[in-house]
């Protein structure tokens, strides 16, 4: 516990000092901003039958997809690849302490991101928005789509941080994140969009499903429901990652 | 970092070590010690299994089979308690560029389990023993040069005062004014700590380790104190006599003394001189008493001196044995 500590100082530290943590953030606010700015602009025009806010984290797939690759490709790879993850195995600090600590510092910056994008709601809803009005005074969608995006966000990390750990290139990571974090997404928005229900001969995908529904996730999340299944599925895969990452770093050689 | 326990008989111990990737074999059935507070040099050829074995001792990298204990304790079933008594440096001597020599150093002190009072004392310490007070405290480890680097990795690894430390290849990459001072700083540590250190600079390991272990494709060809080695590997003393002695003479005078003595290989060596070689029997008499026997017969000479064989003659003869073409020769 007393490594996993300075290992997370340590992480904490070097994604604050690392330009490539700053690029990310900036790429981050820059795609969230435009999205929102955009659907602002798209209801102010028109009545729309959602809001800005849902709108926006209806596109949560966005910066999941181009930025938090960024965020941890480099986590491991860099690490393998100047030899510095066998200097620091050589301490008594454990595989796992290492890669939980590595996992968290990228789920806080992730987290801080999606914390520094709800000012542009704030500041739309303080500046533009009406008593009443619930087109700009979304909270529950926004608080709601936060959790969403925070839970999701242990598994997305936890496979970034996998794929960083099983390869030396960063850029390979990043890739491999790209893929899988796409694979997710898209096999969750089709269990939502096929009709499975109607398919006899694929009855038994209705269960497995029901679980990877990520956009049904999301309405759940911004709509108040707590359903146990997504966080079961959201923390099960991060400690299926993390742990194939332990593997994968102890049997580095 | 005190250990209660009595120290162990060896504080580093390879049993039948062997390491197979798939069908190549890198170290197989390799055995050897070292006593705590002892400096012993680890050499070998290019490819012949030093760093495999160092990985594997330091518990970076498994072993096929065989076995690994630092401080009596098994690198494979208690690696983090291993961990503690022991300090590696690789032969590369990863760093991380962004890190300030002494950020750096603290956090390395964190994480080998230095006492929280203790961490800065701790790093001023090595930081002064290792000459980076003055010129790289302060800067980034990317951009030091190759000389302070390989420092900030010594620094490293006694930062923990550890029973053992493994250093591959330390002085690799450096001048000379630079190798004095990490050769001044190992001997430092002698009777405080174990070093095993591997190097391609034989005369350098033969001013600073108490004994070498030496390997050739995987396998131990040799151990012990270089003397040791040197008796093992020429077990008869060899002189060089530079007289005006014909080699009837000369023998007839040698042999009267030892009579199973060996005379040859007569050389001009200028103005009427001749230079003979001259073998004697293991444990001899005469080895103590050559130049009064000569001059007891009347031989004037000029030159009386016994072969001495340094480590590197060692090296290429231990790992030549071991070798087809060396057998045949």
């Amino acid at each position: 516990m007393r490594h996993f500590r300075t290992l997370l100082a340590h992480e904490l530290r070097t994604a604050l000092l690392s330009w490539n943590t700053w690029a990310a953030a900036g790429l981050f606010l820059a795609v969230m901003g435009a999205i929102h700015f955009f659907a602002v602009l798209e209801c102010s025009r028109a009545p729309q039958p959602w809001t800005p806010v849902e709108a926006t984290f209806r596109l949560f797939w966005l910066p999941l997809l181009c930025v938090l690759p960024l965020l941890t490709m480099r986590s491991f790879a860099e690490e393998r690849r100047s030899g510095t993850l066998s200097a620091l195995l050589t301490t008594p600090a454990s595989p796992a302490a290492i890669v939980w600590a590595k996992f968290l510092a990228a789920w806080l910056t992730w987290a801080v991101c999606w914390c520094a994008f709800i000012v542009f709601p704030l500041l739309v809803s303080a500046r533009l928005g009406t008593a009443g009005d619930p087109r700009l005074n979304d909270a529950a969608t926004l608080y709601g789509g936060l959790c969403f995006v925070l839970v999701s966000g242990l598994m997305h990390v936890g496979l970034g941080i996998l794929c960083s750990a099983i390869t030396r290139s960063a850029t390979l990571a990043a890739l491999l994140t790209f893929i899988c974090l796409l694979g997710l997404t898209a096999v969750g928005g089709a269990m939502e969009s096929l009709p499975i229900e109607s398919w006899a001969w694929l009855g038994w995908l209705r269960e497995p499903a029901a679980h990877l529904r990520t956009f049904g996730h999301l309405q759940d999340f911004a709509g108040g429901i707590l359903d146990s299944r997504p966080l079961v599925l959201y923390v099960t895969g991060m400690l299926l990652s993390l742990g194939l990452a332990v593997l994968a770093v102890e049997g580095q050689e | 970092m005190t250990n209660p326990l009595p120290p162990p008989e060896a504080a580093v111990t390879a049993e039948r070590l062997t390491k197979r990737y798939g069908s190549l074999t890198a170290i197989e059935d390799l055995s050897f010690s070292v006593a705590p507070g002892e400096i012993v040099g680890f050499l070998g050829p290019n490819g012949a299994g030093k760093s495999t074995t160092m990985r594997i001792l330091s518990g970076t990298m498994a072993g096929t089979s065989g076995r690994a204990s630092i401080w009596g304790v098994s690198v494979a079933l208690h690696p983090a308690e291993a961990k503690r008594h022991m300090a590696y440096m690789p032969e590369n001597n990863p760093l991380p560029e962004d890190l300030r020599v002494e950020e750096y150093l603290r956090l390395r002190a964190r994480l080998k389990d230095v006492a929280a009072e203790q961490v800065e004392a701790r790093v001023q310490k090595v930081m002064e023993d290792c000459d980076l007070v003055r010129r790289a405290s302060g800067r980034l480890i990317g951009q030091l040069s190759k000389g302070f680097r390989q420092r900030v990795g010594i620094a490293d690894a006694i930062l923990a005062q550890p029973k053992v430390v493994i250093l591959d290849e330390p002085t690799i990459g450096l001048d000379p004014h630079q190798i004095l001072g990490i050769r001044d700083l190992i001997r430092s540590l002698r009777g405080q700590m174990a070093v095993l250190i591997s190097s391609h600079i034989l005369h350098e390991v033969e001013q600073v380790c108490d004994k070498v272990v030496i390997i050739n494709r995987g396998s131990l060809v040799a151990q012990g104190r270089t003397d040791d080695l040197r008796r093992e590997l020429w077990p008869r003393p060899g002189f060089t006599v530079v007289t005006r002695a014909t080699l009837e003479e000369l023998t007839a005078a040698c042999c009267a003394a030892e009579p199973a003595a060996e005379i040859s290989a007569v050389e001009p060596f200028g103005e009427g001189w001749l230079r003979y070689r001259v073998t004697l029997p293991t444990a001899s008499p005469v080895r103590d008493s050559l130049a009064s026997v000569l001059a007891r017969a009347g031989l004037t000479f000029r030159e009386l001196t016994e072969e001495r064989y340094g480590l590197e003659d060692i090296f290429l003869a231990a790992t030549r044995r071991t070798t087809p073409e060396g057998r045949r020769a």
